[in-house]
C-alpha cells in the first residue's frame, strides 16, 4: 500500500535507489483504492446508482483484464444524498470529501453526480491534493479559473475537478441555439431549481437565447421540496410563451412536468440533462413527461452501432440487471481514464500519487468508450459535444429504461 | 390571458391548495386544543397517507394515469382510497398517543413536542429506507375533465377538492359540538381535571382527537395525491410547514379558525407567486403571520386553550 509519506520521499528524490526498490516490491501486488460520489439516496438514485455501475465496470475489467500489470483495483462508494435534503446534499458532500482525503490509500475519485456537491467538495479535495473526474457534474464554476481561488485554493490552483462530460458553459447555450434555430422559439419562460447546477444552466441558456434573438419574458427560481408549482406555472401561462425551460434536477423537475402538462399542454418545453434519467420518467410518468426536451453534455452512445459500447452494455447488464444510459458510460470513461493514468505511472516507474496522478492527467490522451478524451489546464475535457433528446413515450419497452423512452435527436449547435 | 380570467385562474389556484392546508391544519389544532401540544408527527402522517392511498389505487390495478374510470367503479374506488387511508392514517395517530405520547402526559416541559419530531423523522427515513427515495407517479383515476370559465380552466379534480374538504370539515364541526364525545372533548379541553371528576374518560377524548385529526390528514393525502398525481418521502414537510401555519394564523385549538387560516395560506401563495415571485411565497405567508400575531396574539379568530390554572 502506498503511503503520503512514502510518495512524498519519492517525490524529492531521497534516496533513488531505495525507493525503487519499494516500488518494486510494491508492484508484486498493489492495490489502488478510487473514491466513487453520487446521490444515492433521494430523488436521483437511479441515475446515481447507473453511473456508479459505469465507473464500477471500469475497474473491474481493469482487473479482470490485468490492464495494469501489479495492480489490483478496489473502490469504496459514498453518497452524497441524504434524507434530510431529500436529494444531494452538499454538506454530506464535504464530509465525504474529508473522509476521501483522509484515507491514504484512495489515490483518485470519481464524482460527484451533482454541481452543488461539487462546489462543495472541490476546495476539500484540493487541499489534500486529491482528484477527482465527474462523469455528469457540469456547472463551469468549478473549473472556471476566475474562481480557482475558490475552488482549487491549494497547489498554486493546480486543477482537481476534471470531467469526461462538458460544462454548462456549452450545454445551456447549444440548447438555446437548438430551441432558436430548430424549434423556432421565439417568447420563452425560464425556470431553475436554486440549485448551483440549475441555476448555472439556467442563466448560461439565458444568456444565449437573448443572443439569438428569443424574447426571455422571466426567469424565476422554483422551491424544490414545494409541492405546488400552480401559480407561478399559471403566470406563465398568462405571459403567453411558446417555449419553457428548466434548469435543475428531477426533485423539481418531475412536479414541474405534471403540473405544466396540466397547465401549459402546447408549449416546447426543455431542460438539461438533470431531468435526463429514468427519475424523471417514473416520478413524472406519461403522459405528462411526453415531448420534454432534453440534452447531455457529451456524445449519445447508448444502443449506437459502436462496437465497444456494444460490449459494454452487455457487460453492464449482466452484471447489474439493469440498462446503463449515456452517463453510465461517462462513468465508465471517468474511472478507466484513472486506470489509464495509473498505467502510465506504472509504466514509468513512478510511485502511484495523489500529485503523480493529476500530473499524468494534464498530459494524457486515453481512448475511452465516447472516444479520445483529453483534458485542458483547467481539468474540463476538450471536447463540447451536446447531445439533444426527446421524451417519447415506447409503450413496449419498460418505463424506466431511459434508452427507450427518450429519442435522440442529434448534436446540439455548437455555440 | 385577460387579467379577469387570470384572477379567477389564480383563486381556483389558491382555494384548492388552501382546502389541503385547511385539512391538515386541522389536525393540528384538534389535538393542541385538548392537550397543548404540537403534534410535528402530523407532517409525517400525512405523507405517509400519500403512500397508503398510493398502494390502494395500485391494488385496484390502477397505475399511473393510464387507467380511467367512470361512474360507479370510479365513487367505489374512491370511496374505497379515502377510508383506508384514513383509517390507516387515523390508526397511526393513535398509535403514537397510544405508545408514547401518553406515557409522557405527565412529564412538563417540551418532551412530548421533541418526540413527535422524533416520531416525524422515523415515520420518513422509513419511508425512505423501505419505499424508496425517488419520486411517484400517483395513480389517479379521475377521467381528465375541464371546466372553462372565460380563459380560466378548472380541473374536475378542483371542486372535488372542495367538496371533500367542506364535508369534512362540516362533519368535524358537526361531531364537536353536537354529539356525546364531541361534547366530552370540548370539556376536556377546557379543564381536563374537572372533566375527568365528572366522568369524562380523558385517555379516550385524546386518543379520539388523534384518530380524527390523523384520519383528516389521510384525507388530504388522498387529495393531495390526485390534484398531484405525485408523491415522495419529503412532501409532508413544506405543506405541513405551512399548514401549522395556517392553523397559528387563525387562532391554534380554534377549528373554524384552522379553516380560515388554511384557504388564506393558500391564496396568500398563490397570489404572492402572481404578483410577486414565487421565491417570495414564504417570506409573504411568513410576515403577515407575524403581523397577526403581534396584534392578535391569539390569532385571526382567538385561540382556544386548555385552561392550566
Amino acid at each position: 500500500m502506498l503511503t503520503r509519506r512514502n510518495s512524498i520521499k519519492a517525490a524529492a528524490g531521497v534516496a533513488a535507489v531505495a525507493s525503487l526498490g519499494v516500488a518494486s516490491r510494491a508492484q508484486a501486488a498493489q492495490t489502488v483504492k478510487v473514491a466513487i460520489d453520487a446521490s444515492l439516496t433521494g430523488a436521483d438514485a437511479a441515475s446515481a446508482a447507473r453511473q456508479v455501475n459505469g465507473s464500477i465496470l471500469a475497474l473491474m475489467n481493469a482487473n479482470a483484464l490485468n490492464e495494469v500489470p501489479g495492480v489490483t483495483f478496489t473502490w469504496e462508494k459514498f453518497d452524497d444524498g441524504t434524507a434530510t435534503a431529500g436529494q444531494y446534499d452538499p454538506a454530506q458532500g464535504a464530509i465525504n470529501a474529508r473522509k476521501m482525503v483522509a484515507d491514504p490509500s484512495i489515490v483518485a475519485a470519481v464524482g460527484p453526480q451533482m454541481s452543488g456537491v461539487g462546489k462543495a467538495m472541490s476546495p476539500i479535495l484540493s487541499a489534500g491534493h486529491l482528484i477527482t473526474i465527474t462523469p455528469s457534474s457540469t456547472n463551469p464554476d468549478i473549473t472556471n479559473p476566475e474562481f480557482a481561488s475558490i475552488y482549487r485554493p491549494a497547489d498554486n490552483h493546480a486543477p482537481v475537478y476534471f470531467r469526461t462530460v462538458t460544462t454548462d458553459a456549452y450545454q445551456g447555450p447549444n440548447m438555446a441555439n437548438f430551441f432558436a434555430e430548430t424549434l423556432k422559439a421565439k417568447k420563452i419562460f425560464i425556470l431553475d431549481d436554486s440549485g448551483a447546477y440549475g441555476v448555472g444552466i439556467a442563466n448560461a441558456f439565458e444568456g444565449q437565447a437573448k443572443k439569438k434573438g428569443i424574447q426571455v419574458l422571466g426567469h424565476e427560481k422554483l422551491d424544490p421540496k414545494n409541492p405546488d408549482y400552480t401559480a407561478v406555472l399559471t403566470k406563465i401561462k398568462s405571459l403567453e410563451p411558446d417555449s419553457m425551460y428548466y434548469g435543475g434536477v428531477t426533485m423539481a423537475g418531475a412536479k414541474l412536468a405534471k403540473q405544466s402538462y396540466q397547465i401549459l399542454p402546447h408549449i416546447n418545453k426543455g431542460g438539461g440533462d438533470g431531468i435526463m434519467g429514468s427519475d424523471f420518467l417514473t416520478a413524472g410518468g406519461f403522459p405528462a413527461v411526453e415531448g420534454w426536451y432534453c440534452t447531455i453534455a457529451g456524445p449519445h452512445l447508448v444502443g449506437t452501432a459502436n462496437k465497444a459500447v456494444g460490449t459494454f452494455m452487455q457487460q453492464f447488464i449482466t452484471k447489474f440487471k439493469t440498462v446503463p444510459d449515456d452517463y453510465s458510460i461517462t462513468g465508465y470513461d471517468a474511472a478507466w481514464v484513472i486506470v489509464q493514468a495509473v498505467k502510465k505511472l506504472v509504466e514509468e516507474k513512478k510511485p502511484i500519487t495523489r500529485d503523480n496522478i493529476r500530473s499524468t492527467l494534464l498530459t494524457i490522451t486515453v481512448d475511452t468508450l465516447q472516444g479520445p478524451v483529453a483534458f485542458d489546464a483547467n481539468g474540463d475535457i476538450k471536447s463540447h459535444v451536446v447531445s439533444v433528446f426527446q421524451v417519447r413515450e415506447d409503450k413496449a419497452k419498460p418505463l424506466d429504461d431511459p434508452n427507450a423512452q427518450y429519442a435522440y435527436i442529434g448534436e446540439a449547435p455548437q455555440a | 390571458m385577460s387579467g379577469l380570467s387570470l384572477f379567477v385562474q389564480q383563486s381556483i389556484n389558491g382555494l384548492t391548495l388552501g382546502a389541503m392546508y385547511a385539512l391538515l391544519a386541522l389536525g393540528f389544532t384538534m389535538v393542541y386544543g385538548i392537550m397543548e401540544l404540537i403534534n410535528f408527527a402530523h407532517f409525517s402522517v400525512f405523507m405517509v397517507g400519500t403512500f397508503v392511498a398510493l398502494y390502494t389505487f395500485e391494488a385496484f390495478g390502477i397505475f399511473g394515469q393510464s387507467t380511467i374510470l367512470h361512474g360507479l367503479p370510479l365513487i367505489g374506488v374512491l370511496l374505497a382510497a379515502f377510508i383506508v387511508t384514513m383509517v390507516v392514517c387515523g390508526g397511526i395517530g393513535m398509535s403514537i398517543e397510544r405508545f408514547f405520547l401518553r406515557r409522557l402526559r405527565a412529564v412538563k416541559g417540551p418532551a412530548s413536542m421533541i418526540t413527535t419530531i422524533g416520531i416525524s423523522y422515523i415515520l420518513s427515513n422509513s419511508v425512505l429506507l423501505f419505499i424508496g427515495g425517488q419520486g411517484f407517479n400517483f395513480p389517479n383515476p379521475i377521467p381528465p375533465v375541464r371546466f372553462h370559465f372565460g380563459q380560466a380552466v378548472m380541473q374536475v379534480e378542483q371542486p372535488l377538492i372542495w367538496v371533500v374538504s367542506a364535508v369534512l370539515m362540516l362533519g368535524l364541526t358537526y361531531f364537536v359540538q353536537a354529539t356525546k364525545l364531541g361534547k366530552a372533548m370540548r370539556a376536556t379541553a377546557q379543564d381536563p381535571e374537572a372533566a375527568r371528576m365528572m366522568g369524562v374518560d380523558v385517555d379516550r377524548v385524546i386518543l379520539t382527537s388523534f384518530f380524527l385529526g390523523s384520519a383528516l390528514a389521510g384525507a388530504a393525502a388522498v387529495i393531495f395525491g390526485l390534484y398531484y398525481e405525485y408523491t415522495n418521502f419529503y412532501i409532508g414537510f413544506d405543506a405541513g410547514l405551512r399548514a401549522f401555519t395556517a392553523a397559528v394564523l387563525g387562532g391554534i385549538g380554534n377549528v373554524p379558525g384552522a379553516m380560515l387560516g388554511g384557504l388564506l395560506i393558500g391564496i396568500i401563495e398563490t397570489m404572492t407567486s402572481q404578483f410577486i415571485s414565487t421565491n417570495w411565497a414564504e417570506v409573504v405567508i411568513f410576515s403577515i403571520l407575524v403581523i397577526v400575531l403581534v396584534f392578535r396574539p391569539a390569532g385571526l379568530l382567538g385561540r382556544v386553550a386548555p385552561n392550566k390554572s
